[in-house]
């Protein structure tokens, strides 16, 4: 029987991933261009590209694809580039500028120039309707129906093509809002209708409304783009099932992302440490810190007990989104971020980025400023004929003119000390990323392995961990398309949330397993439409707590059986403790009383997820070296004559102590002097100090 | 020493951006752990480190005013337990007459050894929600000497040598209503160990001799900068003067701050020596309240990207003489003094503004700020709540951009965040009726001001009370080059009687019956530039969305705009618009 197939597609900004696994457990990776206009475009492209690599026609290897999981930041970008839909807001009497005001915060308070961002839905489009319900959802004054239809008749004039309804409390009732929605659904039939109480039923007025206000301007698109991609599939001859990536690292099918495509708005990196764990499964390793350093940006994220780290909400282009999300920290440091001296002197590196175009000098696309990857080059750690596998020829003598001008002259260093001081100052900024994500979560970096994705981070990866003293640096096979291997590795997933507001002492455990069981009704129903089996669905409860009086919930994991004993007590202590974790003391003996804010259940549809292939073994890592090149090797601040090996002739089990320099088509790792990297079973390479390797 | 250690330049970057990393850590663990919203939502605080000699290496200042007194405070302790400091001690300071700029901010500062070498200090200071004294909260308008504001904590140990000194702890904390001021005086502590530990790594790392070496080469480095800015002020002496309306006490009370801007090459100093003499109410300043409005209201007007160290504070001088109403004498009230801010501020940019135009901004919308508190009966419970949403007007427009709109007072600079509105009807027993911008409100001009807010809510719940402070109701932000003046503050009680009450700028009123409206309105910031200069397409695109009236179009604009097309009326603007330019040069040639 011939193979099948599973694929994994990534689109980036400039690159679309495609990661393959077939049934008889081979794998392959893909990299194609991405055709923003249209990124449907791009990924038929990749299809292409992995039938000619297996010698098929698109629809013979498309009629063998069992399942395509895809990430898209087609919402993302949207957002960012405000191209979304026209949107109209029906919002209570009164309140109509939250969304503009973002509660007032100008993030940065020295400088007067600094403007707010331009809301999604301008003031004129925000309309007030009548009618109001407390702070309990009961109604103290009628939702005025003539006020909405008039309302529908000035967003019909101005043509818009998604409505958001957010009314105040509709978190606690939403007949309001239901009442609001069905005269939208009849007055603007073509018009995306978002719904706060179906998008997040949760309490805070501002994180609701703006969530659904990004609901509805990037539903239009999202459903434009998914229509045309899901045509271009079928016409290919594709006709098994499609799923998408979600910002929580889950995927769901089309139809059920759809009805939330918020959902999708922070997906990009999502897929990342899905895929990093299961490169560190199969060492034990159940949480790593998860680097990705691309052409702009570097992001950070994190794995946990064997689960991806998430967080409640969080913000895009100052936007706040409280849907579930990958807890990432980001910073403006990649192979195109810009060296420069400050008004003072100072050497700094980004957040101004050379990009793609005109990219760093030594591309010779026209860039002038020297960046990271002139550094790099300059410190000669890449080889010049083979960047990107030989896809791009770098100019050595451009990078060094550009660090000559902007950095070395005006410092008094030569060339190769600004490199080197470039490489040590965006060494310094990743590895306050990386200190953002841990160190300010409690968590100690020591204790996390750092798994290496992306093109450019595997050149910087043994100094951020020297600098943090992370004691073990992984680089998979596939590192540079992470996220399509991820994609592969993810389950599906829907979170759902409904507050209900009560001091604990007060909770009526009936009403709490009313509301667990209609969440669990509701994600239950969603993975029975997406075909998983019953055996493989599972619901887990999350509680969103604090004590009387605080302002900050914290979100706590509670044993089903506690929700359905009415066990308040285990529940008041599962919160101490986490608590305690997080902040480094609890009130359980001083018996301050708790709050209960919001009810979470999180429906997950575990898939089969694609194992590596085994790496064969024997040989001596010499057999793959090709020669020597001079590098900078940071613990001698010297050059040496460095030993180049080529990634893809090492086995199993081969050892390089560093300095030394491991180059693939995608991707170089510089192993500096501290550390020995081993290759494991399934390709990765595993860096550890020197002298603690597995060698006796 | 330092002259024999090798300066790596690049190392300096690496240790001015590991410091910036700390204070922040020092910020996050403290917004996470403390309990008062003040603290946890409004983050009324700030976190730093000083060295030995209590200079400042950085600091995370989420509200500017606070940020500046940390420094004098540190030099305070270093100088006051020479020789008596110890690893693992820790202290507290409120007292303004040593250096702390209000008393409710209760200062924790934790000394840094690296070995038996005191190499720098950690500290965290926080608005705390009670410190003792003849009223709740501290905001006492009937103050006259600062035993009936607060209790005076000048520099004491509370821990030494890693152990509690209980009777000292349990002195302070007897003196203090909240039980909740203890558990946020600890999340202080808490915010300093995290910032011992992590600077002591950084020292240990690079080795004490090359971070001394490397610090004074990163103050340097900073100051240069700032020294370039200061030097692309003209040289000269400039004068600015604004006025303090109502001290609590006298009724139609007024009072002057006169600042006198001196720039030579590379110096400024700011010379209050003409400022009117202090009150006898608690509308005074301390030095370091006054000298901190000064540093960031200055601080605006530089490159932002400028790193915060002692490097960027050494060539501003100031001089306040005691005595003054910013700098009052022993033992005065002064729990008023960080809302001097506003006028001092306004005092520094009607100075500089003719000099530096194209760096200052208008004039911004000054606090007035309210407090309720009162017996909720749905949780049996009393509540207390700041009403952040209703004090933030707007901000004072530039020579290229408008104000920023609903930001509040300029010693917070958009710092201070509303409460969401649903937690807002949770946890008070009062119904939210309206959080808008105020039409009208911004201060017309070639760029507007930052609009103001009208905040309305319907009282619920018994035994309530306000607590009113602040100012801007009896002069609005003003405007700048022919730019227009915003609108005023006020706050007004319509009682179910009917009767409309409003408040003054500093009272407390007992006793507001449940069913009352209270209206709120925060004015807007102060216009740039002539009015008629604004393109008529943003005027009409603001009269759409209803944030400027047809009538205010037509009248400080000069946009004429038809109230059935919403469409301008060209021909009549552009009259109207000639008619405003004549009359605006003709006003410029007469003066």
């Amino acid at each position: 029987m011939p193979d099948r197939f599973k694929i994994g597609i990534d689109v980036g900004g400039t690159f679309t991933d495609l990661f393959l696994h077939s049934s008889s457990n081979e794998v392959a990776t893909f990299k194609v261009l991405s055709t923003p206009d249209n990124p449907s475009i791009g990924v038929l492209h990749g299809l292409e590209r992995i039938a000619q690599s297996l010698e098929l026609e698109v629809g013979a290897l498309a009629a063998r694809v069992d399942t395509i999981v895809h990430g898209t930041t087609v919402t993302t970008n949207a957002t960012l580039t405000r191209s979304g839909a026209r949107v109209g807001l029906l919002t209570t009497h009164g309140v109509r500028d939250a969304l503009e005001m973002r509660r007032g915060v100008r993030e940065e308070q020295y400088d007067n120039r600094y403007r707010n961002v331009i809301p999604i839905v301008p003031r004129r489009l925000r309309l007030p309707v009548r009618g109001r319900l407390d702070y309990r959802g009961v109604e103290i004054e009628a939702l005025d129906l003539d006020g909405v239809r008039r309302a529908c008749g000035s967003l019909r004039t101005a043509e818009v093509e998604a409505v958001a309804i957010c009314f105040m409390n509709a978190f606690a009732n939403a007949a309001h809002e239901d009442a609001a929605a069905a005269i939208v659904r009849t007055e603007l039939p073509d018009a995306y209708v978002s719904v706060s109480s179906e998008v997040l039923p949760s309490i805070r007025f501002y994180n609701r409304l703006s969530t659904t206000v990004l609901n509805a301007y990037v539903g239009p698109v999202l459903l434009a783009y998914l229509t045309s991609l899901q045509r271009r599939l079928a016409d290919a001859g594709f006709g098994g099932v499609l799923l998408i990536m979600q910002s929580s690292g889950g995927v769901g099918h089309p139809a059920a992302i759809l009805e939330r495509p918020a959902t999708t708005l922070l997906s990009g990196p999502a897929a990342g440490p899905n895929a990093a764990l299961s490169v560190t499964e199969p060492l034990s390793q159940r949480s790593t810190v998860v680097v990705d350093m691309g052409g702009t940006s570097f992001d950070a994220s994190l794995v946990r007990d064997g689960a991806v780290a998430l967080k409640a909400e969080g913000d895009l282009d100052r936007l706040r989104i409280a849907l579930p999300m990958l807890e990432i920290t980001t910073i403006g440091a990649g192979g195109g971020s810009i060296g420069r001296l400050d008004a003072g002197g100072l050497l700094r590196m980004g957040p101004q980025s050379a990009g793609a175009v005109p990219g760093p000098a030594c591309y010779d696309r026209g860039g002038e400023r020297p960046t990271c990857t002139d550094a790099d080059l300059t410190l000669g750690y890449l080889d010049p004929t083979f960047f990107a596998g030989g896809q791009i020829t770098l100019r050595p003598d451009l990078a060094r003119t550009a660090i000559a001008t902007h950095v070395a002259t005006p410092m008094g260093l030569d060339v190769e000390a600004a490199a080197a001081g470039m490489y040590r100052v965006i060494n310094a900024n990743m590895a306050h990323g990386v200190r953002e994500i841990t160190i300010k979560r409690g968590l100690d970096p020591r204790e996390f392995p750092m798994v290496v994705a992306g093109g450019a981070g595997a050149l910087h990866a043994c100094m951020i961990a020297q600098e943090l003293d992370i004691p073990t640096i992984m680089v998979p096979s596939p590192a540079s398309v992470l996220c399509a291997v991820g994609m592969l590795m993810s389950d599906l997933q829907h979170d759902y949330v409904r507050s209900y507001v009560t001091a604990l002492s007060d909770l009526e455990p009936d009403r709490l397993q009313a509301v667990v069981g209609d969440l669990t009704a509701l994600g239950d129903a969603e993975l029975a439409r997406e075909g998983v089996p019953e055996a493989r669905r599972q619901h887990g409860v999350l509680l969103d707590l604090r004590y009387a009086k605080q302002y900050h919930e914290v979100t706590v994991p509670v044993a089903p059986a506690a929700i359905a004993n009415g066990d308040l007590e285990a529940i008041g202590s599962a919160f101490h403790r986490e608590h305690n974790r997080l902040y480094g003391y609890d009130l359980e003996a001083e018996g301050t009383g708790l709050t209960l804010i919001t009810v979470r259940v999180r429906s997950v549809g575990r898939t089969d997820k694609p194992r590596y292939p085994k790496l064969r073994s024997g040989g001596n890592a010499s057999d793959s070296l090709k020669g020597h090149r001079r590098a900078y090797v940071p613990e001698t601040e010297r050059f040496d004559e460095v030993p180049v090996y080529d990634g893809h002739a090492l086995r199993a089990a081969h050892e390089i102590a560093g300095p030394a320099l491991i180059e693939r088509v995608d991707t170089t790792l510089f192993v500096s002097a501290a550390f020995t990297t081993r290759v494991d079973d399934h390709g990765t390479l595993v860096l550890e100090p020197a002298g603690r390797g597995s060698s006796p | 020493m330092s002259r024999s250690t090798p300066i790596d330049r690049v190392l300096v970057a690496i240790i001015g951006r590991a410091l910036k990393a700390i204070t922040d850590e020092m910020s996050v663990a403290m917004e996470k752990t403390t309990r008062s919203p003040i603290l946890c939502e409004a983050k009324d605080f700030v976190t730093g480190l000083y060295d030995a000699e209590g200079r400042m290496l950085e600091q995370t200042e989420n509200l500017p005013i606070l940020s500046f007194s940390l420094g004098p405070v540190c030099r305070h302790i270093a100088e006051q337990f020479r020789g008596q400091v110890y690893p693992g001690d820790v202290f507290f300071h409120n007292d303004v007459f040593s250096f702390g700029n209000q008393n409710n901010d209760v200062a924790a500062f934790m000394p840094i050894f690296v070995g038996d070498t005191l190499v720098a200090w950690a500290a965290c200071k926080g608005h705390q929600a009670d410190i003792g004294g003849a009223v709740r909260g501290g905001y006492n308008p009937n103050a006259t000497e600062v035993w009936q504001e607060a209790l005076r904590i000048p520099a004491v140990k509370v821990h030494e040598r890693g152990e509690l000194r209980r009777d000292v702890w349990d002195l302070i904390f007897a003196n203090v209503r909240l039980p909740i001021v203890e558990e946020d005086m600890r999340a202080e502590i808490g915010s300093c160990a995290v910032g011992e530990r992590r600077l002591r790594a950084l020292v240990e790392k690079y080795g004490l001799e090359r971070f001394t070496a490397h610090k004074a080469a990163l103050f340097e480095s900073t100051r240069r900068m700032m020294e370039s800015e200061i030097r692309s002020i003209p040289n000269g002496t400039y004068s600015g003067e604004a006025t303090v309306y109502f001290d609590g006490r006298t009724p139609g009370s007024r009072y002057r701050i006169r600042v006198a801007i001196t720039v030579e090459d590379e110096r400024v100093v700011f010379d209050y020596s003409e400022t009117d003499p202090q009150t006898d109410g608690f509308v005074n300043g301390t030095y370091t309240s006054s000298a901190s409005a000064t540093i960031l209201t200055f601080l605006q007007m530089v490159d932002a990207r400028i790193p915060h160290n002692q490097g960027i504070i050494e060539p501003i001088e100031i001089i306040i003489p005691e005595g003054t109403i910013l700098n009052a004498a022993y033992p005065a009230a002064t729990t008023f003094g960080n809302h001097l801010c506003p006028p001092n501020a306004d005092a520094i940019i009607r100075a500089l503004a003719p000099v530096i135009p194209d760096r200052v901004t208008a004039g911004w919308n000054n606090l007035l700020c309210s407090l309720s508190t009162g017996h909720d009966p749905r949780r049996r419970d009393t509540y207390v709540d700041i009403l952040f949403m209703g004090l933030k007007g707007g901000s004072g427009a530039t020579s290229d951009c408008d104000g920023y709109d609903h930001i509040g007072m300029i010693d917070a600079s958009g710092g201070l965040l509303d409460q969401d509105y649903e937690m807002f009807e949770q946890q008070t027993p009062h119904l939210l009726e309206r959080h808008e911008f105020l039409t009208d409100s911004a201060g017309a001009g070639r760029f507007r001001g930052g609009l103001g807010v009208e905040t309305r809510y319907r009282v619920g719940g018994e035994k309530t009370q306000l607590v009113v402070f602040g100012d801007g109701d009896a002069e609005p932000a003003f405007g700048l080059f022919g730019g227009q003046d915003g609108t005023l503050n006020s706050i007004a009680l319509h009682l179910p009687d009917g009767t409309v009450r409003k408040t003054a700028s500093k009272e407390i009123v007992a006793a507001v019956p449940a069913g009352t409206g209270y209206v709120q309105q925060a004015g807007g910031g102060g216009g740039f530039g002539p009015p008629h200069e604004r393109p008529a397409e943003t005027v009409r695109r603001e009269v759409a969305d209803e944030l400027i009236s047809i009538d205010a179009a037509g009248s400080a604009y000069g946009v004429v705009i038809d109230s059935e097309s919403g469409q301008v009326l060209e021909a009549e603007t552009a009259a109207r618009r000639a008619a405003m330019a004549a009359a605006a040069s003709r006003r410029a040639t007469e003066d």
